[in-house]
C-alpha cells in the first residue's frame, strides 16, 4: 500500500515539474534526433539527476514499452520521449541503452529498431519456444496461423504477391474476406489494418492499375521477428519436401540467417 | 531471389549520369546475362531493349538523357554495394523529359551541326518557327514560350489519343501480353517508339511514361514466370496441405470438385492447431497485461452503503428471489400470468401434436402480422423459460428451438442450471426473420381480449 | 544483492506474461521444464526461491509474481501482477475507458453482494448508466466475455465472480477502495468474496467455500468458529486436487446445461 502511494506521489511530482519546465520543453513535441544534446548538456543532466531518479526513468521506459507492446504496434521514439523521458531528454541515449539491457537481462527480450529514419522500435524474443512445454510460452492466438499463411505465400512467391492470390488461398482455407470469421471476425480488417499497423505486412497499391490492385510484402516487423528458414522448414514439412528444393528461397533464408548472426 | 524492381534515373548535360546508375552499368558485366528491359532515350529518340544488358556499356558513353531499367535481380546489384532509390513516378519521368527538352534547346541554339542531325531525327517535321501558341492545355511542365516547331494542338491531340488507345489495349490484353509464347509486349513498345518520335512536350511524354510503367510491370511479371528456379510454389497446393494439417474432415471427396465448391469441414480448433505450429517460426515477445493501474482509483458511489444497509436484514435474499419476483408480477399485472399460461397451452398442444419434430423458437414467437405482438410473445415466453416450464435449445443447424418441459422434469422455482440471454429484435430483424423462416401465420393466436378491443 | 537471472528464469517469466496466472502444479512443472531446457540446476522444492530471483529483478518495474489462493478450488496459484498506478500504467491499451468503467461497476456489484457474485442482468443494467460512453447490451455481453477470456472474471450460469488472477492483483486496491465492505475469511484471513456468512447478524463472519469444506470436514454438527451459532449453510465437499494442467477455474459440478440462444442468433438464423 505504502508503495502504491509513493508511486502516486512521484507521479504528481513529475507532473508539477513538467509544468514549471514548460517554456523549455514546449518546442519539443516531435523527434529528438534533430536536437542531439551536446556532451556538455549530457554531463550537466547527469549531475542534475540523482542515480535513483535515472533508475526510475529507466524502469518507466521499460514499463511504457511493455504497455505499448500489448497490441504489438511498433513504438515511436518520439512517443517515448514525449510520454516518459520528458525532462530527462539529454540522457535519452543512456536511458534507452539501460532499458534495452533490462529487456535482455530480465525478460529475455530485445529492443530492435526497425526504422532507423523514423526511430521505430519493436520487442523481439531472444528465447524460442521449445517442444514439451507444460504450459505454452506463447499466448496461442489463432491469428498467428493466419499471418503465417500470408507471410508464407509472399515469401515463396518472391517477396511480393497480389492481394488476389492471398484472398483466393484463404478462401480455400474457409476464410472468406467478405464475411465474418469465427476466429478472426472481420478478416480483411485484421489483415490490411491490424497486421499492417503492427508492421507484419505491407499492403501497397500497384501503380497504374485500373481497377485498383494491391500487393502484399513482408513488413519490417516480420523481417525481424519471423525466421524465413523456419517458415521454409515448416512449408517443407507440409509438402513433404526438402526445404533445399526451393533453391532461391533456401538461398535467401540462409543469407538472412547468417547475416543476423 | 526474384526481387524485380523498376529503376529510373536520368542524365543531364550539367551533371552527367546519376552516379548510382553509372555504378550499376559498370557493375553489370556482359556475362551476367540478366534479362532486363532497358529504355534508353538518346536525344529525343527512344530505344527499348529486352534482353541481357551486355551491350549497354557502349551506349552509355553516347548522349543519353533518360534511362529506365527493369532489372531482374536486385540482389546482384546490392552485392555490388550500390543502393538505389527506387522510383517509378511519372513526375520523375516528366522531370527527365523537361531536362531533355532543355538540353535539346541548348543544343539547337549552340551548334548548327547538332541542330541538323536533331531535325533529321524528327522525321523531317521541321517547320518555320512561329510564336508559341500559349497552349492553355499544356500543363506547364515545360518552360513557357518554347521556341519549338511542333506545338500544333491538333497533332498533339492525335498523339495523345493514339497513346491512350495503346494503353487501353495493353490493359485489356494483360493475360495475352504475359503469355511467354508471344512477343506482343515488344510489339507494343516498338509502336510506342514510333509515337514517341513525334512527342515534343511533357504532356504527351507523360502518357508515354504511363505506358512504359505498364509495360515494365508486365515485363516484370513475365520475367518472374520465366525464371522460377528450383521447385515451383503453388498456393493452391499449399492450401491443400494446410487443410490436411489443420485436420480437415473430407466428407464428400468423391463429389464433383471442379465447380470450385469446398467440401469437408475444419474442426473448431483448426486455426489454433496451425498457430501452435507456426509459433515456432516467430520470435514474438510475450506481452504483459494487468488490471490494477489501468484506471484511476475511484471510491464506489456512496449510495451503495445505504443500499447495503437496506438489504442487510434479508440474509436469504438469494433464496427468496423467486417468490419476491412472483409477488411483484402479481401486483403489477395479473394479465401477464394469464397470458403466459395461454402461451404454455399453445406450446404444449403443438408439442403433443408431434413430439418428435422440434418447434423453431422464432416460428413460435413471431407474429408476421404484428411486430408488437412478436415482442409481447417473446416477453411472455421468457417467463416460461425462467420458470422452467419450457426450455430453449439449439438444433443441429444452431437454430434455437423451444419445447415444453414435462411435468416430472419441472424443478421448483426454476432452479435448474440457468443461462441468461438477451434477445433483441428490431422491426428490421423481425422482417428478416419472417422472410428467412417463411413465416406465414402466427402460431400463438392473438388473445381474445385484444381482438375484441380492436 | 539480487542474483542475476538465467535463461531459465526468463523463460519462466515469459510464460507467466503470456498466461497471466498458473496453478502451483503448473508452476512446478514449468520450473522443472525451464531449468532442464537451459541446463540450469533444478531443485524441486526451491520454486519459491527461484521466483524470488525473478521478483528481485522485477521490483524496479513494479511487477511481481504473487501467490494466492483460488476461492473456487482452494488451491494455490501464481500470478504476474502490476503494482504501480501511474500515468504510464494508465496508458494500457487492453480496454477502452467505458470497458474499464464497466469492470469497476462489476466489481462494485460483486463487492456489494453477499456471496461475491453479480448477475449478468445487473451488470447489463448498469451498462446503461456508464459515464464515459454508453454500451449496447450486445456490446456489454461481448466485453464481459472478453473479461472472462482474459481471466479477470469468471462466469457460470449468468453469474459473474472475480477471478483468482483479479483477486491476487487487486486485493490491496479493493481493501483500500471498499474498506469495510471487504471482509476477510475467518479461516485463511484472505479477502473473501465467494463465501458463506454466519447467519448470526451480530457475528456475520465470512468463510471461503473451500475453507468451509476443510474446516467442517467430518463434523456432523457444524458451528460458527467465532460465535458458536449453528452453521446453517450446506457444507461443500472438499475439491479433489486438480490433476495435471487443467487451468479451468470453474468448479461447476453441474452438468453442462442446455445451450440457449445467444443474442446473435437472430442474425445467424438466416437460412441460405
Amino acid at each position: 500500500m505504502s508503495q502504491r502511494k509513493r508511486v502516486a506521489a512521484v507521479g504528481s511530482q513529475t507532473k508539477h515539474f513538467r509544468r514549471s519546465q514548460q517554456v523549455v520543453l514546449d518546442e519539443d513535441d516531435g523527434d529528438m534526433s534533430l536536437t542531439q544534446p551536446t556532451s556538455s548538456q549530457v554531463q550537466k543532466a547527469r549531475e542534475n539527476f540523482t542515480p535513483v531518479q535515472v533508475d526510475r526513468k529507466v524502469a518507466e521506459v521499460v514499463q511504457f514499452i511493455l504497455i505499448k507492446d500489448q497490441k504489438k504496434i511498433p513504438i515511436r521514439r518520439a512517443d517515448i520521449a514525449k510520454h516518459v523521458i520528458k525532462e530527462y531528454k539529454a540522457l535519452y541515449q543512456d536511458i534507452m541503452k539501460r532499458a534495452d539491457r533490462t529487456f535482455e537481462q530480465v525478460f529475455g527480450l530485445k529492443l530492435v529498431e526497425i526504422d532507423s529514419k523514423n526511430h521505430i522500435y519493436i520487442l523481439v524474443n531472444k528465447l524460442q519456444p521449445v517442444p514439451g512445454e507444460p504450459i505454452s510460452m506463447c499466448p496461442g492466438n489463432p491469428k498467428t496461423g493466419l499471418l503465417f499463411v500470408i507471410l508464407s505465400i509472399i515469401f515463396m512467391k518472391g517477396g511480393t504477391v497480389k492481394e488476389n492470390v492471398v484472398w483466393n488461398t484463404l478462401k480455400k482455407l474457409r476464410v472468406d474476406v467478405g464475411e465474418k470469421h469465427e476466429d478472426f471476425g472481420d478478416v480483411k480488417k485484421v489483415i490490411i489494418d491490424e497486421f499492417v499497423r503492427q508492421k507484419y505486412l505491407e499492403y501497397v497499391r500497384i501503380p497504374h492499375t485500373d481497377p485498383l490492385e494491391f500487393e502484399f510484402r513482408w513488413g519490417q516487423r516480420a523481417e525481424k521477428e519471423v525466421s524465413k528458414m523456419k517458415v521454409l522448414e515448416f512449408i517443407g514439412e507440409l509438402h513433404n519436401q526438402e526445404p533445399q528444393s526451393w533453391t532461391q528461397q533456401y538461398r535467401e533464408a540462409t543469407s538472412v540467417e547468417t547475416s543476423q548472426r | 531471389m526474384e526481387n524485380i524492381k523498376i529503376w529510373m534515373a536520368w542524365w543531364s548535360p550539367e551533371k552527367g549520369w546519376d552516379p548510382l546508375v553509372y555504378a550499376y552499368l559498370k557493375l553489370v558485366s556482359p556475362d551476367l546475362r540478366v534479362p532486363c528491359l532497358h529504355v534508353i532515350i538518346v536525344n529525343g529518340k527512344k530505344f527499348c531493349k529486352y534482353g541481357p544488358c551486355s551491350k549497354l556499356t557502349g551506349i552509355v558513353e553516347s548522349k543519353m538523357c533518360c534511362i529506365i531499367i527493369l532489372l531482374h535481380s536486385l540482389k546482384q546489384l546490392e552485392s555490388g554495394g550500390a543502393v538505389i532509390q527506387i522510383k517509378t513516378t511519372i513526375t520523375l519521368y516528366k522531370r527527365a523529359v523537361s531536362l531533355m527538352s532543355d538540353s535539346r534547346r541548348r543544343v539547337s541554339r549552340g551548334s548548327q551541326e547538332e541542330s541538323a542531325s536533331h531535325a533529321n531525327g524528327m522525321g523531317g517535321r521541321s517547320r518555320p518557327d512561329r510564336a508559341a501558341d500559349t497552349g492553355d492545355e499544356d500543363d506547364g511542365a515545360g518552360p513557357s514560350g518554347i521556341h519549338e516547331e511542333d506545338d500544333d494542338p491538333a497533332r498533339r491531340r492525335e498523339i495523345r489519343s493514339q497513346y491512350r488507345d495503346l494503353i487501353n489495349s495493353v490493359q485489356q490484353n494483360r493475360e495475352d501480353m504475359l503469355n511467354p509464347a508471344n512477343n506482343k509486349l515488344i510489339d507494343v513498345l516498338e509502336e510506342a517508339n514510333k509515337l514517341f518520335a513525334n512527342v515534343r512536350q511533357a504532356r504527351e511524354a507523360a502518357l508515354d511514361a504511363q505506358l512504359l510503367v505498364l509495360a515494365t510491370d508486365l515485363g516484370r511479371e513475365k520475367a518472374s514466370q520465366l525464371h522460377a528456379e528450383g521447385s515451383s510454389f503453388d498456393p493452391s497446393a499449399f492450401a491443400e496441405h494446410l487443410l490436411s494439417f489443420m485436420g480437415l474432415n473430407r466428407l464428400e471427396e468423391e463429389e464433383d470438385d471442379q465447380d470450385g465448391c469446398l467440401y469437408g469441414y475444419l474442426p473448431p480448433d483448426a486455426w489454433q492447431r496451425l498457430s501452435k505450429r507456426a509459433e515456432y517460426c516467430f520470435r514474438t515477445a510475450p506481452s504483459f497485461h494487468y488490471m490494477l493501474g489501468s484506471f484511476l482509483a475511484e471510491p464506489p458511489p456512496p449510495r451503495q452503503r445505504v443500499e447495503r444497509q437496506r438489504k442487510a436484514p434479508s440474509k436469504e435474499a438469494k433464496r427468496m428471489m423467486p417468490t419476491q419476483l412472483k409477488k411483484m408480477e402479481e401486483s403489477h399485472q395479473e394479465a401477464t400470468e394469464k397470458e403466459v399460461e395461454r402461451i404454455l397451452g399453445c406450446l404444449q398442444s403443438y408439442y403433443s401434436d408431434d413430439p418428435q419434430s422440434p418447434i423453431s423458437y422464432y416460428e413460435f414467437v413471431v407474429d408476421p402480422a404484428s411486430f408488437s405482438r412478436t415482442v409481447e410473445n417473446i416477453f411472455h415466453t421468457s417467463f416460461l423459460i425462467r420458470d422452467g416450464l419450457a426450455r430453449i435449445y439449439l438444433d443441429d443447424s444452431k437454430l434455437p428451438c423451444i419445447a415444453p418441459v414435462e411435468e416430472g422434469e419441472v424443478e421448483p422455482g426454476g432452479a435448474a442450471a440457468r443461462h441468461q440471454c438477451v434477445i433483441s429484435v428490431s422491426p428490421a430483424s423481425w422482417r428478416e426473420i419472417i422472410e428467412a423462416f417463411e413465416i406465414k401465420e402466427a402460431l400463438i393466436p392473438t388473445p381474445k381480449t385484444l381482438t375484441q378491443e380492436n | 544483492m539480487s542474483r542475476p537471472m538465467g535463461d531459465s528464469h526468463k523463460r519462466f517469466l515469459q510464460t507467466l506474461m503470456s498466461n497471466g496466472i498458473v496453478s502451483s502444479l503448473q508452476a512446478k512443472a514449468l520450473h522443472r521444464h525451464c531449468c532442464e531446457t537451459h541446463g540450469a540446476h533444478y531443485s524441486p522444492d526451491r520454486l519459491d526461491e527461484f521466483i524470488d530471483v525473478i521478483n528481485a529483478q522485477l521490483q524496479p518495474m513494479f511487477m511481481h509474481i504473487r501467490k494466492g489462493m483460488s476461492e473456487e478450488d482452494g488451491l494455490q496459484y501464481y500470478a504476474l501482477v502490476n503494482m504501480a498506478e501511474t500515468d504510464v500504467t494508465r496508458m494500457s491499451s487492453d480496454y477502452a475507458d467505458n470497458e474499464l468503467e464497466l469492470f469497476r461497476k462489476t466489481m462494485d456489484l460483486i463487492v456489494d453482494s453477499e456471496n461475491g457474485t453479480a448477475s449478468s442482468t445487473d451488470i447489463l443494467n448498469c451498462a446503461d448508466s456508464l459515464k464515459s460512453k454508453k454500451m449496447k447490451k450486445k456490446e456489454t455481453e461481448h466485453v464481459l466475455n472478453k473479461f472472462v477470456q482474459d481471466k479477470w472474471l469468471n462466469e457460470k450460469q449468468g453469474e459473474y465472480t472475480l477471478s483468482t488472477r483479479c483477486i491476487i492483483e487487486m486485493e490491496q486496491y479493493m481493501r483500500m477502495i471498499y474498506q469495510d465492505l471487504i471482509k476477510m475469511c475467518f479461516v485463511c484471513h484472505n479477502v473473501a468474496f465467494q463465501s458463506q456468512i454466519c447467519e448470526n447478524t451480530t457475528c456475520g463472519i465470512k468463510m471461503h467455500l473451500p475453507c468451509v469444506a476443510r474446516y467442517f470436514k467430518g463434523r456432523s454438527d457444524p458451528h460458527c468458529p467465532s460465535c458458536n451459532d449453528f452453521w446453517t449453510h450446506e457444507i461443500p465437499e472438499i475439491q479433489q486436487a486438480q490433476s495435471q494442467g487443467s487451468q479451468s477455474q470453474s468448479s461447476s459440478a453441474v452438468p453442462a446445461p442446455n445451450p440457449t440462444p445467444s443474442t446473435s442468433s437472430t442474425r445467424r438464423s438466416r437460412r441460405s
